[in-house]
């Protein structure tokens, strides 16, 4: 079951007319796929949009009431081909995943979607991962829409357009038969707001109404000869229904005052920081009530010729502001300006960025440039611009140093961290290898303090990017891969191919329990419990199924025994694939299980053990060994006390959960004796007193217990239960 | 137009930390005061730990002023935050830099806690940032600040530091929220509302003023002050400078409790032969006796088992994991010597012979890992057989390799003094880079023997151009801290062997 529980936003989707839901947007956008009738959602997680699906998830007796089918695909190429349904049916379907990794993944599906086209209103909910916070390559999903000609929507980052959007482009989908894009970047996923709710609508077709299959029509094949009439068919009859459709339903905005010599023509999903700067410049306030005339689009394809020239016909310039290259946008709106003979002059990307986020500064200076360049200098820019810029270097001059970076780690207790330790002690054994690194949590080892990994290809594809780097080195390559990736695409993509080709490498992969990274959703080998998705599919036979002969499970935790199995894979004549399933449950997920039934169990007398790891504080000589070989969050550093040393000794905080790889570390790379393992027994039964007792006296009959001097007022202060 | 400009907020904090949190109950009592406001965030994978932040606007008088919807911004510019939240001091750092905090606008609430980085929390020496800097510039950047432990607070109301900075931003009254209102969006959040409550009043105390409470200090159960210890602590003070006086008694009571008073007067006969040299300095006997105490307590399989079962350490232990009275702790010592620290407890000449017939074996890797339970009586009469061993240390293979270490070391320092006081500093300082265990105190020794014969004794035969000495030595011990490798410490040393080279050319 995933990270977060969504059982108060479960009621915002139950909201009827008149009614006014409050949330975050992404939220918003289920909320609308309710209201829009939708038959069927699916998709695959992944930051930004992985909230979409998790409620629904959670939300099991409502989807049953309206008759909707929820699938939590493999991957985004099984969501995209569910939308398959909506070819021959008048089945409204969603998908969502994270672009433009997911997008690519499902692009195989999606092109022959789209050259099929649909009769059922088909919509792809991406979350634009781009700027900063973004986790993968940035490129754009626009590239995606206008090769296989699908429709791209990027509302103003606000609810109520974001939901008319949504509920627009199913009519948009079905008024021209083609599956269209929603397009929400990072922050519009996560913003918070509300709009006016109405009914959800139950749809036509489902469960709960059954339709018949469809008649056999071969025009409804991506097959040839078919192809070729279906791509006559998205320029003839497709996309002039879609512009029609735009300009009737108004789906681009055009705000401010009608006439005026330059213009603004922007993403509708930018507008809002363009806003903040028109503002500050004078030229906009809190309401968006811009002084300089503007188009909106909330529709960056297809555009629409007419109103791009009514537009521009008559100003001297437009300034367009697109973010991320290549200039799409650019190009085509100077394409139907040429064709138009239009001399209006565009500027875009000669004033912003060609590529990177369009971050406040950015637009303000590109903003502040067009203005001056059209005989407007703006002041408040200006000054706000030079403000900013000399403030950046008196500070650069106050801190003198670089700042170190915070990228994100593994949790505390991680179960991969060991794996990743194991491999740091091997190395400086047996010298390095290549390391080929997947997507997940694991890839968190790419960064300090085991700054380990040679290449990224995708999720899913460490193995196979392997392939060729496998015997032409003196270690055989290792490729880590978790669960995730396994079953999103390493399955087949990795073990499948090294094993035909009988390529001599090593994969480990991580068994962590979850689809961790994304928020600790259920796979095929997650546990099966009441309420989660999982089914307890085994690795290790799915493995073994595909013919894979050496494989070996070990416990992540176990350093020791991870050093030995990595060693033997390495060294083994065995020249095939050689798997290693780590074993260990993501301790966030474990923790959010244990932590409430000890505490119940604390609370009410009964005998609980936890244990934590310490550092002996006299013992330990600062030379961080241990840190280098963990990363964990709850192993730091704090001053020393001794008053002839001086260098920060390391220490364990009390977030530490007693996953025990402190001490597994200290005794695989033989580091140091300050480790101490601290066993608590609340609630002590008899039997643990009795033993405690005796070990007690026995130990003082030896002269132990008191010390050699008089110990500190030490007594154990009383800390009430939490 | 109107002229209505909106709040904004940006909160920096790590992924984890309830930033999230914090960032509803603001949005959520600003609504709640008739107000219009809008948050977003970028949590991603920062949601594991990393740097992130939360931006909030919030428009007095919302939407009922104009009848229209504000159009609020998703993302901070620099130089337009009015507050400023942050839960760590390098992040307040952070938004500094990326020019969130402005002089002429921004009220900054700001933790002095420190939760250190990989980079900082993982150098083989002190990688750690300093505090006092940073927190200098945040004071000079931010129009007005509130900079004050907010974990320490947090932990001593026994909440998480959002419900503390909550309280601040509350009291700071800069936002036109009632105080009421915050708790009760507390309230309305419904999770852990006690605990929150109590840690958004110690908020408020704070930004009305009220000092954080110090974070706790450990103070480590040293030895105690003995007779025997006043007497050659006296003689201490009487022949060594006042500036090194101090840390000198500290040395003799660390070596009273370590081996006796014949091995403290040793330390002070060491010691002595340099206070009375002229050109040595009283600083330089300071550092000198701060490390010869380190140095001559070196941690052998003795010390290791004596510190193990000092007294009143499970006691501090108890403290620290905030165990309950009527609570039972057991304690299991992960030990694991080597060959290397259990031969070395014989005699010089056995033990060399047997180390070598160990490596010959090929089995100086091996080592025999223990876990021992210090509090049974198992566990202790093994680490107390171990500790009782203290007499027979001057007879060991390892007291007599360190002591030959350590003459070999002030040697160098006599002879440096001579030449240059300023490299005798520096190479008093090398003896820093010789501590820990195993494959650690290998390293640092490697590293030493390497400084020594490459770069001290040739400026000391004249072989390189005295000027650059005290540098030269610096600059090697700090590489030799950079990497576990050895690999700028190689770089170093090559770079000052050219200048021998550039010297002969010159000669030539």
């Amino acid at each position: 079951m995933a990270e977060v529980s969504f059982h108060s936003e479960i009621q915002g989707l139950r909201l009827g007319n008149g009614e006014t839901f409050y949330g975050e947007g992404i939220l918003a956008v289920t909320k609308a796929l309710l209201q829009s009738g939708v038959a069927y959602v699916g998709g695959y997680q992944g930051a930004p949009v992985t909230h979409l699906l998790d409620v629904l998830v959670q939300s099991g007796e409502m989807l049953e009431e309206l008759g909707i089918h929820l699938e939590t695909c493999t991957n985004e190429a099984a969501a995209a081909a569910m939308l398959g349904a909506s070819i021959n049916y008048p089945l409204r379907g969603a998908v969502c995943w994270k672009s433009i990794v997911g997008t690519n993944v499902a692009s195989d599906a999606l092109s022959n979607l789209a050259s099929a086209g649909v009769v059922g209103g088909a919509m792809i909910i991406v979350g634009e991962d781009y700027g900063e916070g973004a986790s993968v390559i940035q490129e754009r999903t626009h590239a995606v829409a206008l090769k296989s000609s699908m429709w791209l929507l990027d509302p103003r980052p606000e609810l109520p357009t974001i939901v008319r959007l949504v509920e627009k482009g199913f009519e948009l989908s079905e008024a021209s038969n083609t599956p269209v894009i929603l397009e929400l970047r990072v922050r519009a996923c996560h913003v918070f707001g509300s709009f006016e709710a109405k009914d959800n609508v139950a749809p036509a077709y489902s469960a709960n109404n059954r339709l018949a299959p469809a008649k056999f029509q071969y025009n409804r094949l991506a097959h040839p000869p078919v192809t070729f009439p279906q791509e006559v068919a998205k320029f003839e009859h497709r996309l002039p229904a879609a512009r029609k459709f735009i300009l009737e339903h108004k789906l681009n905005e055009r705000i401010g005052p009608e006439r005026g010599d330059i213009g603004i023509i922007v993403q509708g999903g930018l507008f809002n920081a363009l806003n903040s700067r028109l503002s500050l410049a004078g030229l906009s306030d809190a309401y968006g009530d811009v002084q300089l005339p503007t188009l909106v689009l909330n529709v960056t394809h297809p555009l629409v010729p007419e109103e791009i020239t009514s537009f521009c016909a008559g100003k001297r310039a437009v300034l367009l502001v697109e973010e991320g290259s290549p200039d799409f946008i650019e190009q085509s709106i100077a394409h139907i300006l040429r064709k138009a003979d239009l001399n209006t002059k565009l500027h875009g990307k000669d004033f912003l960025l060609m590529a990177g986020e369009y971050t406040p500064l950015v637009l303000g200076k590109g903003l502040a440039q067009f203005l001056a360049a059209y005989g407007r200098k703006n002041e408040p820019l200006e000054d706000w611009i030079a403000g900013v810029e000399q403030r950046n270097g008196e500070v650069a001059k106050a801190l003198s140093t670089a700042l170190p970076p915070r990228p994100p780690t593994f949790c505390t207790g991680c179960p991969e961290r060991p794996i990743f330790s194991a491999m740091k002690i091997l190395k400086k054994e047996m010298g390095p290898v290549h390391v080929a690194v997947d997507i997940g949590c694991h890839a968190l080892a790419t960064f300090p303090p085991f700054s380990q990994g040679n290449s990224i290809l995708g999720y899913g594809m460490s193995l196979a990017s392997a392939a060729a780097v496998s015997g032409t080195q003196e270690h055989r390559p290792v490729s880590i891969m978790g669960d995730g990736g396994f079953w999103h695409n390493g399955l087949l993509s990795g073990v499948a191919g090294a094993v035909l080709n009988k390529d001599d490498e090593i994969l480990i992969v991580m068994n962590n329990g979850y689809s961790s990274a994304t928020g600790q959703q259920d796979l095929p080998s997650s546990a099966p419990e009441d309420d989660g998705r999982g089914r307890g599919v085994d690795i290790e036979d799915a493995v073994k199924s595909l013919g894979v002969r050496w494989i070996k499970r070990v416990r992540t935790y176990g350093v020791a025994n991870v050093v030995k199995t990595l060693r033997e894979a390495l060294q083994t004549p065995d020249d095939g694939l050689k798997v290693i399933i780590a074993d260990g449950e993501c301790q966030l997920a474990r923790q959010r299980r244990i932590r409430p039934e000890r505490a119940r169990l604390a609370a009410a007398g009964k005998r609980v053990e936890r244990n934590r790891f310490w550092v002996d504080p006299e013992v330990c000589t600062g030379d961080h060994s241990c840190i280098r070989l963990s990363g964990c969050p709850s192993l730091t550093v704090k001053p020393n006390e001794d008053p002839l040393r001086t260098d920060p000794i390391a220490h364990v905080n009390n977030d530490c959960v007693g996953c025990g790889l402190c001490g597994e570390v200290s005794h695989a790379a033989q580091l140091c004796p300050s480790f101490a393992e601290i066993n608590v027994i609340e609630n002590p039964n008899l039997w643990d007193r009795a033993r405690h007792r005796v070990s007690q006296a026995l130990i003082r009959l030896f002269g132990g217990g008191q010390g050699r001097q008089a110990a500190p007022a030490a007594e154990p202060t009383l800390v009430p239960a939490e | 137009m109107s002229d209505a400009k909106p709040i904004r907020l940006l909160i920096a904090a790590l992924g984890g930390e309830g930033g999230g949190v914090l960032a509803g109950w603001i949005s959520n009592a600003a609504n709640a005061s008739g107000h219009f406001s809008q948050r977003t965030s970028i949590p991603g994978v920062a949601q594991r730990t990393g740097a992130t932040t939360y931006y909030i606007e919030i428009l007095e008088g919302g939407a009922k002023a104009r009848g229209q919807r504000p159009v609020l911004a998703l993302n901070a510019a620099p130089g337009e935050v009015d507050l400023v939240a942050a839960s760590e001091l390098l992040e307040t750092v952070r938004t500094i830099q990326a020019g969130y905090v402005s002089p002429d606008r921004t009220f900054l609430i700001a933790s002095q806690s420190r939760v250190f980085t990989v980079d900082e929390k993982s150098a083989m020496g002190d990688g750690r940032l300093d505090p006092e800097r940073m927190e200098s510039v945040a004071r000079k950047f931010a129009k007005e600040a509130v900079i004050a432990d907010f974990a320490a607070a947090a932990a001593a109301a026994r909440c998480q530091p959002n419900a503390v900075l909550l309280g601040a931003i509350a009291g700071s009254g800069k936002l036109p929220i009632p105080v009421e209102t915050f708790r009760a969006a507390i309230e309305a959040e419904g999770k852990a509302v006690e605990a929150n409550l109590r840690g958004f009043e110690a908020g408020l105390q704070i930004a009305a003023g009220a000092a954080a409470p110090a974070p706790e200090r450990d103070v480590p159960a040293g030895p105690a002050r003995t007779e025997t210890a006043g007497e050659i602590e006296t003689r201490a003070r009487k022949s060594l400078p006042v500036v090194a006086a101090n840390i000198a008694a500290e040395g003799v009571r660390r070596l009273l409790d370590y081996q006796g008073p014949e091995y403290a007067s040793l330390y002070l006969d060491r010691l002595e032969r340099f206070a009375a040299k002229p050109g040595i300095d009283a600083t330089l006997v300071r550092e000198l006796a701060r490390h010869l105490a380190v140095r001559m307590s070196f941690e052998d399989t003795i010390r290791v088992a004596q510190l193990k079962l000092r007294g009143g350490r499970v006691g501090r232990l108890r403290d620290e994991a905030k165990v309950r009275e009527r609570d039972i702790v057991e304690i299991t010592e992960f030990l694991k010597p080597g060959p290397e620290e259990i031969f070395s407890l014989l005699p010089p000449a056995l033990g060399r012979g047997v180390l070598r017939l160990v490596a010959r074996m090929g089995w100086m890797e091996k080592s025999f890992p223990m876990k021992v339970r210090t509090t049974r009586v198992g566990g202790f009469l093994r680490l107390q057989m171990l500790a009782k061993l203290r007499g027979f240390r001057p007879r060991t293979l390892r007291y007599a390799e360190e002591q030959a270490w350590i003459e070999r070391w002030l040697g160098l320092v006599e002879r440096a003094a001579a030449v240059d006081v300023e490299a005798a500093r520096e190479v008093v300082e090398t003896a820093r880079l010789v501590k820990g265990y195993g494959e650690t105190y290998k390293r640092g020794r490697g590293n030493w023997d390497r400084i020594a014969a490459e770069i001290i004794e040739p400026f000391l035969a004249g072989q390189l151009p005295a000027g650059q000495f005290a540098d030269a030595v610096l600059q090697s011990r700090l590489a030799a801290l950079a990497d576990p490798d050895g690999a700028r410490l190689g770089n170093v040393i090559e770079s000052v062997r050219s200048l021998s080279a550039e010297r002969r050319i010159a000669a030539e």
